[in-house]
């Protein structure tokens, strides 16, 4: 039997780890050796390059090499937040037919998230086999507790592309709790704070006799480690302006160099109060000589620059203990996992909100595929006695026409799940009807995410209001929406015909799936 | 005083093991029950519970309370409460009641999803899968029929934490991911329709909970959209009128505290949520020319589907158990008919088949076959 493992795709890096033999979790390294694989991938004239060599990409072609996709995966382009990224990227955006975001690439070369993703995941999986020397095509993914089903399915979408079946999608924190070990100590509540490359997500994690329940997760998907580089960019572009003269907002080669150093200098603060900023070759002048650029800094400097980024960690972790009912005196233990959770400022305003120090975990960017891995441990039935419980990140509604939306699955169910709807017909010898499925908890479309618009076709002859509909919303364990119909009175199964939807068609998604199996 | 005193209760088919679990039982764990012997409050008292394979379980019992002894006869009237009654016991039992029960010749659990893989026959799972195939299908069948309490196996007005165990000991033994291993397409699928049956069951009681004592500790945190407990009708009412379309948000009635917890609610409550008749009644009235004909199993197959659509109607309910009623008392299966009968009166009172049905059996006036069926005409 082929190989599984488990894989935490993060927004800026990503890591896939398996659990050996001996129980003992192995996390697996990149070619360069490296445990963490860069989300990034660079379309190169020689074709895709995928984490740390695509680095130079950056440097050659930002406008080719597509960082931060797992941000893109699912979202609608009219987000506000999406509109407000497209703008500080250094690649263009675009709307795909359907309403979701795209990557345009040039002269019209268009790519989707899901395939971006999927050179990453697909790169792990490399990663895998040329360990083991087998294939492996099946893994545990972990995702935001928050993601909705779109989202969702779009991370099945780019694992499918990649060649990989999903055995589960675990959300983040569950997996954070599970790696950390919750599952073999004393029951607790813990309060999971996640801050990685591009996200922040809390969640309230209750671990009691091996069954772990995420109580309520809120989060910023819009708040990490990426958005403090821009701040220290941002100021560092106003310094070279004012100390050396040039206004380089303009130049994304200048800027992405900048930002990397950024980069290094903010990981140098978690351990020194004071770093130097350098970039060899900021900008070339007229006559091709270079303009080096170096500048010492501070931690309480870029404390200083992240400060309006660190008052957004409060509200998430307020609202996520509210969602649960429950005082911060009542939570055990917060557990820190990401990268950024390193970043002492980070640490302290947690601390400071949540009113206990925070949980050290020794390898916060490594424990949420530890706890993949364990997930893969034990759907294997390697390991026992735990159960996970994961609820609907939104509800699900349901409409006709111009009708108001309805709810049909509840925020908070538990999943697995299926509710359903009864519909009659209208009109006599009606042979079809429409109905959409959105994504929220308003009765107005336009504040909801329309997920698609499906029709029930064939219907029975019957005059008016006599064949009647059974629509089934099954919310499952990985949170992705199915959906069924019958007729009542017969019980016979109709057939569902999608007339539109977000995401990838699942013909597209076969169609990549061969084209990327092809090319390697 | 009694100290280690044994009772013999014993059943000899399943369903009056069920039915002892699920009606002699207060809370799960209080039985009242009359004795031969003066018995203190507090004294120890084990239970012999004999199960129809002959097994016997030892149920760990206390005097919970003892009224004096009545006259001549010397016999107590006490309540026992069970405290060895756990999961763990009605688990076995649950096993061993699906290990004796052959698989139904009735297709298990249609297939529901479309991308499910299609139903898989019994016989092509190995042996020792085919038992659990076969335990999960009964337990599914029984799940299907049961109200969300009982699907629970926690009483109408059990605490936020006693639904939250026993949700959680169901969902810990029945999860899609426990059997995942096994590879074996039509368990997975089995064990995913037993928890989501076990989820809904949660989530409506947990949402009851939530929504009457403002308890957020129970679970996860729920938003109760308005509307959601109301029931199904008024979706379909609204789509009859599409013209102009629905502006009002169908909000759930004000709740008491009793009927809250319990699902369908009382009629105070269901007669001022917007009440249709649309379809339930049709199956009401093909359901009763099945009884009148004497197909009691046609007619409950017909209330059960009926159920699924129209969760809520007491009179469907009611006269599902009136169907099971009859087709136990076509087995003669007096005393089985008379708990249905009781339960459809408790379901809803105004069923008036099951009071003129329960009064003749009351009276130990056996109707004839065609008596009975005349009662439905």
């Amino acid at each position: 039997m082929s190989r599984a493992i488990g894989i935490d795709l993060g927004t800026s890096n990503s890591v896939a780890a398996v659990i050996d033999a001996d129980g003992a979790p192995r996390i697996l390294t990149t070619a360069e050796g490296s445990t963490t694989l860069p989300s990034l991938v660079w379309f190169s004239p020689d074709g895709p390059i995928v984490g740390e060599p695509a680095r130079e990409g950056l440097d050659q072609n930002p406008d080719l090499t597509i960082f931060g996709a797992k941000r893109l995966l699912g979202r609608r382009f009219d987000h506000p937040e999406i509109k407000k990224l497209a703008r500080s990227l250094p690649y263009e955006l675009i709307e795909a037919p359907n309403g979701d975001t795209w990557i345009a690439l040039s002269a019209g070369k268009l790519v989707s998230p899901e395939e971006v993703c999927a050179l990453i995941l697909r790169e792990l999986r490399r990663m895998a086999e040329t360990k083991f020397g087998e294939p492996v095509n099946r893994a545990v993914i972990t995702i935001p507790a928050w993601y909705d089903a779109g989202q969702r399915q779009a991370t099945k979408d780019a694992a499918q592309i990649a060649g990989i079946t999903v055995m589960r999608l675990l959300s983040e924190p569950t997996a954070a709790a599970l790696g950390y070990g919750a599952h073999r100590g004393d029951d607790r509540k813990y309060l999971v704070c996640d801050l990685g490359g591009g996200t922040f997500d809390v969640a309230a994690v209750d671990v009691e006799g091996g069954t772990f329940e995420v109580l309520a997760t809120t989060g910023d998907p819009f708040l990490g480690g990426d958005d403090i580089d821009r701040a220290v960019v941002e100021n560092l572009v106003r310094d070279v302006r004012t100390s050396r003269g040039f206004d380089i907002s303009t130049d994304s080669i200048a800027v992405e160099r900048l930002r990397l150093a950024a980069q290094r200098v903010k990981h140098e603060l978690s351990g020194t109060s004071g770093a130097n900023v350098h970039v060899q070759e900021l900008v070339q002048l007229p006559s091709g000589k270079g303009v080096e650029y170096g500048r010492a800094m501070r931690r309480d400097e870029l404390e200083l620059w992240s400060a309006p980024l660190m008052r957004r960690l409060e509200p998430p972790i307020k609202e996520a203990l509210a969602r649960c009912g429950r005082k911060k005196e009542d939570v055990q233990e917060v557990l820190l996992v990401g990268g950024m959770t390193r970043m002492p400022a980070v640490r302290r305003e947690i601390g400071r909100v949540t009113g206990r120090e925070p949980k050290e975990i020794a390898n916060p960017e490594e424990v949420v595929a530890i706890g993949a891995a364990l997930e893969v441990a034990r759907l294997e039935g390697t390991i026992e006695g735990i159960l996970l419980i994961d609820v609907v990140a939104r509800g699900l509604m349901m409409s006709m026409g111009q009708s108001e939306c309805e709810t049909v699955i509840a925020q908070s169910a538990v999943v697995p799940t299926r509710e359903h709807r009864v519909f009659a017909t209208k009109l006599e010898d009606q042979v079809r009807i429409e109905f959409d499925i959105w994504e929220g908890e308003s009765p107005e479309h336009g504040k909801n995410r329309h997920l698609g618009r499906y029709a029930v076709v064939d219907l029975p002859q019957a005059s008016a209001g006599d064949a009647l509909v059974m629509v089934e919303v099954t919310v499952d364990t990985d949170g992705t929406i199915r959906l069924g119909a019958s007729e009542l009175v017969s019980g016979d199964r109709l057939q569902l015909e999608q007339v539109f939807h977000a995401g990838l068609a699942r013909a597209d998604v076969a169609r990549l799936a061969r084209q990327l199996a092809e090319v390697s | 005083m009694a100290a280690g005193r044994t009772l013999h209760v014993r059943c000899p088919t399943w369903e009056q093991v069920e039915h002892f679990h699920s009606r002699k039982l207060r809370k799960g764990k209080l039985l009242s029950m009359k004795v031969p012997f003066p018995a203190a409050v507090g004294s120890a008292v084990t239970l012999g519970l004999e199960l129809p394979n002959g097994v016997t379980i030892a149920i760990d019992g206390n005097v919970h309370k003892s009224s004096p002894i009545e006259g001549e006869s010397g016999k107590t009237w006490i309540e026992l409460e069970l405290v060895g009654f756990t999961d763990e016991v009605i688990a076995r039992i649950k096993a061993m009641a699906a290990g004796i029960e052959a698989p139904p010749e009735a297709t298990p659990a249609p297939p529901k999803a479309d991308t499910q893989p299609s139903r898989t026959a019994s016989e092509e799972l190995p042996v020792d899968e085919r038992q659990l195939f076969g335990q999960l299908t009964t337990e599914l069948r029984r799940m299907r029929q049961s109200a969300v309490h009982e699907v629970l196996g926690v009483k109408r007005d059990a605490l936020p934490d006693e639904v939250r165990r026993a949700w959680l000991s169901l969902v810990r033994r029945l999860h899609p991911d426990l059997v995942a291993r096994r590879k074996a397409p039509a368990i997975t699928h089995l064990a995913e329709e037993l928890t989501i049956l076990a989820n809904r069951a949660y989530d409506r009681l947990r949402a009851a909970l939530v929504a009457e004592t403002g308890a957020l500790s129970v679970g996860s945190s729920v938003k109760a959209p308005p509307g959601w407990l109301v029931g199904f009708d008024d979706l379909a009412s609204g789509e009859r009128t599409p013209v102009p379309p629905i502006v009002t948000t169908p909000v759930a009635p004000p709740r008491r505290r009793s009927d809250v917890a319990s699902i369908p609610p009382p009629m105070a409550s269901a007669s001022t949520a917007p009440l249709t008749t649309h379809g339930g009644e049709t199956f009401e009235t093909r359901a009763r020319e099945m009884l009148g004909q004497g197909e009691a199993d046609n007619a409950q197959e017909v209330l059960a589907a009926a159920l699924v659509v129209y969760p809520r109607s007491r009179p469907l309910r009611s006269l599902y158990y009136v169907a099971s009623a009859m087709a136990a008392l076509g087995k003669g299966e007096v005393m089985l008919a008379t708990s249905q009968l009781e339960t459809a009166l408790a379901h809803y009172e105004q069923c008036s088949e099951a009071a003129r049905l329960l009064e003749h059996l009351r009276k130990e006036d056996p109707l004839d076959a065609e008596a009975m069926r005349r009662v439905f005409r």
